[in-house]
């Protein structure tokens, strides 16, 4: 790549949800336009942003109309304006599965979607990824979760509904880290195998994952079921989904006569985890794996926003309407120290 | 002379390109495996976490489930011999793991570490030993999933393979490429040269029925 080049160039609405760019390259630097807020006046409103390697997480230099005019100044989005901090941008390698810091859990409800509580709810939003230690909640410390439902800096809901309710109260020595932003970026390679957290006793069977499966009606998969997990009948079975909505997928098989599914069991530990396995397409079964295991890495920025109205009116995501342009590029470094 | 400092510099930047090929086929071949593969988690060690760390029975379970499955063991077995401290390797199925696990692989009942073999200058280099029908091979990009065990521990992937359980498939008919731009096609005043590798191949479990991944944590 030459000096000084333009890589990536691009538009989008905002959803009101931090925006995810998939760069083809590795990048040094990117401009943001909110095209809604440069035309308008309202004060406060975030116009540009620009970001340069080197620069902290989730900031990026900002240009914002100080006044009802469209006369602009200049801040950064970690110090802020109007006695506010704003989100910023973040360079993002989707091949680096580093954890999040552990933060702290300090309490967690007995359902089968557990809520925990966190005095930091970070960069979650609906969607994102977390990972479960030390809450007292056994079977379910050390697995990967999609959220929902997440109240900022107060608490957090495990999407997908367990089988069983936990059987305890999750205690308030455990925590929780980020993992990833959604279960796109989750997956380096495209399908994964996935946890399977319920298991209904049906016409069809509904299998519920831990983490958004993204399986396709179609795809061809393999239930490992080990005998803590109940179920038995199932082991090894290959089966087709028929994809429900993301966190659930039928498999076609009449599980009414089969042994219950138990999961969690509070005091099972250690066990060994009911999974599902991708093996293939539908179409052409013995042609093994045509479309699965596509490496989806990739190397981008997240553009972020909130929830709350007045901080997404400063953020680089935007808020949801907004007609946002950016351009990225790779520059000849020097001088970085 | 400036030719001579040109070709040293090159002749070192494609010792190191060619490293860094390699390794990153095998992670990438390794991160489809660990995204893709069944698992077993280790359960009868003694250290309280889940996965435990791992133990001859685990070992045992892999085996059985790959015998089981009619996987091909992948390494002949080695024959008995007549020398001091040494013991016949059956036949075996790889086990590739991280060099982090060897100290816990040495404390696995009925371990044969490579020097015990009868014939260790068959032994790969990786390798670390044997235990019933696994040979394990260790590497310090070997697989490992942070902070993600019941205590938050470190889980370390095993993939214990058959004959043919995965493949490296080649795209657009050719595996990998070293590329070298000499200054004067580099840019316009032919001040720096490019060098570098590029390939195009795919990662693939050829039998899902093949390959397992043991989990475990450290003692």
């Amino acid at each position: 790549m030459a000096d000084n080049t333009i890589i990536q160039q691009g538009y989008f609405t905002s959803d009101g949800t931090d925006a995810i760019i998939s760069l083809r390259s590795d990048v040094d630097w990117i401009e943001v336009y909110n095209l809604t807020n440069i035309e308008g006046s309202t004060q406060w409103a975030g116009c540009t942003w620009k970001w340069y390697r080197g620069m902290k997480d989730d900031d990026a230099f900002t240009e914002f109309h100080a006044a009802a005019s469209q006369a602009t100044s200049v801040s950064t989005c970690s110090t802020g304006y109007n006695g506010a901090t704003y989100r910023g941008i973040t360079l993002f390698d989707s091949s680096d599965k580093t954890p999040g810091a552990a933060i702290a859990v300090t309490a967690g409800t007995d359902e089968v979607q557990p809520v925990y509580s966190t005095a930091d709810t970070g960069k979650l939003v609906d969607g994102s990824i977390v990972r479960l230690s030390l809450t007292a909640q056994v079977d379910i410390n050390g697995m990967d979760f999609t959220v929902d439902t997440v109240n900022t800096d107060t608490n957090f809901r495990l999407a997908n509904a367990l089988d069983n309710i936990p059987g305890i109260i999750a205690g308030a020595n455990g925590y929780w880290r980020y993992i990833a932003p959604n279960a796109d970026i989750y997956n380096m390679f495209h399908p994964k195998k996935r946890t399977i957290v319920a298991i209904s006793q049906a016409n069809p069977g509904i299998v519920t994952t831990s983490v958004d499966h993204l399986f396709e009606t179609g795809q061809k998969v393999r239930l490992n079921i080990p005998s803590d997990c109940g179920m038995e009948q199932l082991s090894g079975q290959l089966v087709t989904v028929t994809r429900i909505d993301a966190g659930t997928f039928s498999i076609g098989v009449d599980t009414t006569g089969y042994d219950p599914f138990l999961f969690p069991e509070y005091d099972d530990a250690p066990f060994t985890h009911a999974e599902v396995i991708p093996i293939g397409e539908a179409a052409e079964y013995n042609h093994l794996i045509d479309d699965a295991l596509e490496n989806s890495a990739f190397i981008g920025l997240i553009l972020g926003t909130s929830t709350d109205a007045a901080i997404a009116l400063g953020s680089p995501g935007g808020t949801s309407g907004d007609k946002i342009y950016w351009r990225a590029g790779k520059s000849f470094s020097a001088r970085t120290s | 002379m400036v030719t001579k400092v040109t070709e040293m510099v090159l002749n070192e930047a494609a010792k190191r390109l060619g490293v860094s090929l390699r390794q990153t086929e095998d992670q990438l071949t390794r991160d489809m495996l660990a995204a893709t593969a069944g698992f077993i988690n280790c359960t009868d060690g003694v250290n309280g976490d889940n996965p435990t760390e791992i133990t001859r029975s685990d070992v045992d379970e892999v085996v059985r489930t790959l015998l089981s499955n009619d996987a091909y063991t992948i390494m002949d077995n080695i024959e008995g011999d007549d020398k001091f401290g040494t013991a016949p390797v059956r036949d075996a199925y790889f086990a590739l793991c991280s060099t982090q696990l060897t100290g816990d692989l040495d404390n696995v009942s009925g371990f044969i570490q490579k020097n015990q073999y009868p014939a260790p200058m068959n032994a790969l280099r990786s390798e670390w030993g044997a235990i019933g029908n696994l040979r394990f091979l260790v590497s310090s990009i070997g697989s490992v999933t942070e902070l993600a065990s019941n205590y938050g521990n470190d889980v370390y992937n095993i993939f214990c393979v058959g004959m043919e359980a995965y493949a490296c498939i080649e795209q657009d008919g050719y595996s990998a490429s070293f590329i070298y731009r000499p200054p004067i096609y580099d840019g316009p005043l032919a001040l720096n040269a490019s060098v570098g590798y590029k390939f195009a191949e795919v990662p693939r479990i050829t039998n899902d029925l093949w390959v397992i991944n043991l989990r475990a944590t450290l003692d």
